[in-house]
């Protein structure tokens, strides 16, 4: 009986290896498990232990040639020098040919006391914490297949397992959220403030519990208003009357009513603020600034245009001093026109509450005119709050967001 | 687990290395205090010094049901150009040779290499590893044909840092070792 060496598939896209060297002769003796030969592919070089005892009838494959796997390597003969339990009495013959153990023919195989499993089962079993020795193997050669293993998993559901702690997914990144770069992928490192927000992002995500909820404003009257307006105060004020300082007197106003979204949280209290300084969230080449408008309750329709002005000119042009993006207490994000219906912005730590402008369009409302319904046109706007529930509930939060509502939508603003 | 270390002044050969990649004599080393050995490892002939990071993973492929070589190289790649770009050096692979390659940034440019790469695996558990060259004086480089690679310029990564303006901070060598220790962590910890 003669058993054949064979080059053992190292991966799956290695086709070849190479001989790099022979560790024993032809003619030599080898124990089971003792390394043959040593092959390589590519950057790697591996052994090949031998899977039984016995003589080295023949090398195949010289000293640095090439081959494909699963080529001969060389042919193993057995040795009948394992004979010590043979029966006394009984002759021992000399040509007899002791079998070599089969089961590790394939070089490089699993411990021999692991359970016999598909690459597939054995995959399923550790994502599901199952060990595969209590599965029933019904695939070929006693081989536990996926099937095994589902059904295995099945019977088990009924048995309420152990959980792992939810600190431990959230401490390190998984081992499934790896990405492994294929061939062709850009790697981009991130600027330094690209990973300044992504910090800030990934701890206000991580430490508030966002809530999310949308108004639907009639911005008609405040429209009117800014047709009306528009080019007296761009005389008179220097700056051109936009949409968003509308929304931030409407905001500051709601703020005296509902002050509770004016705050932070500092450990087990809450802190209600007497000054509110609101944040613009302005896009710039370098990525996302929020310069911030102190005071803003102060200032009249007039002057929340100016600073606004001023605060996103000197944004885009690197001119703002760090202290004018410091110490805002609530923070609203207008990211602009083009398909933006609305979406929730992540709350600006360690504010509790954002506002998200949505796109303003014409859109049919019916509405009671002369006591009777009407379909109207009217440039329609969704304003989404994001607002952290350890600090309120969401009484105050739709009430905030419906006072802002009522103030746009009534458009009382001295000008 | 995995061995990071820095080697003395060592030229190693590879399992495929070629004699003609070997441009000094062992004496000729042995005057600039360069040691010369065989390594069990695959791939061509390299130079170890101070200054560059070398790391040995132990990884038993087996037992985590990874039994492919070829995906653990890719993945180590993976690994340090991680690293890379979270020093701000935009690397990547090179088709059919396998280690880190810094991304050219003209069409012109010469191909630089940063990292190199070869291991072993004994009963499907690795040994050797890689080299990132950290801040090593890349001029020994000259005794060697690295990896067997014409026309390829070894690189570093306070080299690569210089080159793009950036300042090389003194804990260079500290800072990339967390690095890749955090690196390897997240695959194989």
């Amino acid at each position: 009986m003669s058993i054949s060496i064979e080059l053992p598939a190292l991966g799956e896209s290695v086709v070849e290896g190479t001989v790099a060297r022979w560790l024993v002769a032809e003619g030599e003796a080898v124990e089971r498990d003792q390394p043959l030969v040593e092959v390589t592919t590519d950057k790697v070089d591996a052994e090949v232990p031998s899977p039984a005892a016995g003589v080295i009838e023949k090398i195949l494959v010289a000293e640095g040639e090439t081959v494909a796997v699963g080529a001969q390597l060389a042919v193993i003969g057995s040795v009948s020098r394992a004979a010590p339990e043979a029966a006394p009495g009984s002759a021992p013959s000399a040509a007899a040919e002791v079998v070599p153990p089969e089961s590790s023919v394939t070089p490089m195989s699993a411990s021999a006391g692991e359970p016999k499993a598909t690459p597939v089962a054995r995959r399923l079993a550790e994502d599901a914490a199952l060990d595969l020795a209590a599965v029933e193997a019904t695939g070929a050669g006693g081989r536990i297949t996926k099937h095994d293993v589902l059904r295995h998993a099945d019977v088990r559901s009924a048995v309420p397992a152990p959980r792992a702690p939810i600190a431990a997914s959230v401490a390190g990144r998984p081992p499934w959220a790896h990405y492994e770069l294929q061939d062709g992928d850009r790697v981009v490192a991130m600027t330094p403030q690209r990973r300044l927000i992504a910090q800030h992002m990934v701890y206000s995500k991580h430490t508030s519990p966002h809530v999310g909820t949308v108004a639907e404003i009639d911005m008609g009257g405040v429209a009117a208003l800014r047709a009306q307006h528009k080019r007296a105060f761009q005389q008179t004020h220097g700056v051109a009357l936009t949409f968003l300082p509308f929304i931030v007197h409407a905001v500051v106003r709601a703020l005296r009513d509902y002050p509770a979204l004016n705050a932070s949280v500092m450990d087990d209290a809450i802190v209600e603020k007497r000054s509110i300084h609101v944040g613009i969230a302005v896009e710039t080449e370098k990525g996302l600034l929020v310069p911030v408008v102190r005071h803003a309750d102060r200032l009249s329709l007039a002057g929340l245009a100016a600073a606004i002005d001023d605060l996103s000119t000197r944004a885009r042009s690197k001119k703002l001093s760090p202290d004018e993006l410091r110490g805002g207490t609530i923070t609203i994000s207008n990211p602009g026109r083009m398909g933006n219906l609305y979406g929730f912005a992540i709350i600006n730590q360690p504010q509790v509450a954002i506002l998200r402008m949505g796109e303003m369009v014409k859109r049919p409302v019916v509405r009671s005119v002369d006591g009777e319904d009407a379909i109207l046109i009217r440039p329609m706007m969704h304003l989404a709050l994001s607002y952290d529930h350890r600090a309120l509930d969401g009484q105050p939060a739709n009430g905030f967001l419906f006072r802002i509502r009522e103030l746009l939508e009534s458009a009382e603003v001295e000008l | 687990m995995v061995l990071l270390l820095e080697h003395t002044p060592v030229v190693t050969l590879g399992r495929s290395a070629r004699p003609e990649n070997l441009l000094a004599t062992p004496e000729e080393l042995a005057a600039r205090g360069i040691e010369l050995h065989e390594a069990a490892r695959g791939g061509d002939v390299t130079y170890h010094a101070p200054g560059q990071l070398v790391g040995y993973p132990i990884v038993d492929l087996a037992a985590r049901d990874e039994r492919d070589v070829h995906v653990f190289l890719r993945r180590l790649e993976a690994a340090l150009i991680e690293v890379l770009a979270g020093f701000g050096i935009a690397s990547e692979r090179v088709e059919g040779r396998t280690g880190v390659f810094v991304r050219r940034k003209a069409p012109g440019e010469r191909e630089r290499k940063i990292a190199s790469i070869g291991i072993g695996v004994r009963r499907w558990v690795t040994w050797h590893g890689f080299a990132l060259n950290v801040s090593l004086d890349l001029s020994a480089f000259e005794v060697i044909v690295p990896c067997g690679l014409q026309g390829v310029d070894m690189t570093s990564l306070a080299a690569e840092l210089e080159r793009a303006g950036c300042d090389v901070p003194a804990d260079l060598d500290a800072r990339v070792r967390a690095a890749v220790a955090a690196a390897l962590r997240a695959r194989w910890g």
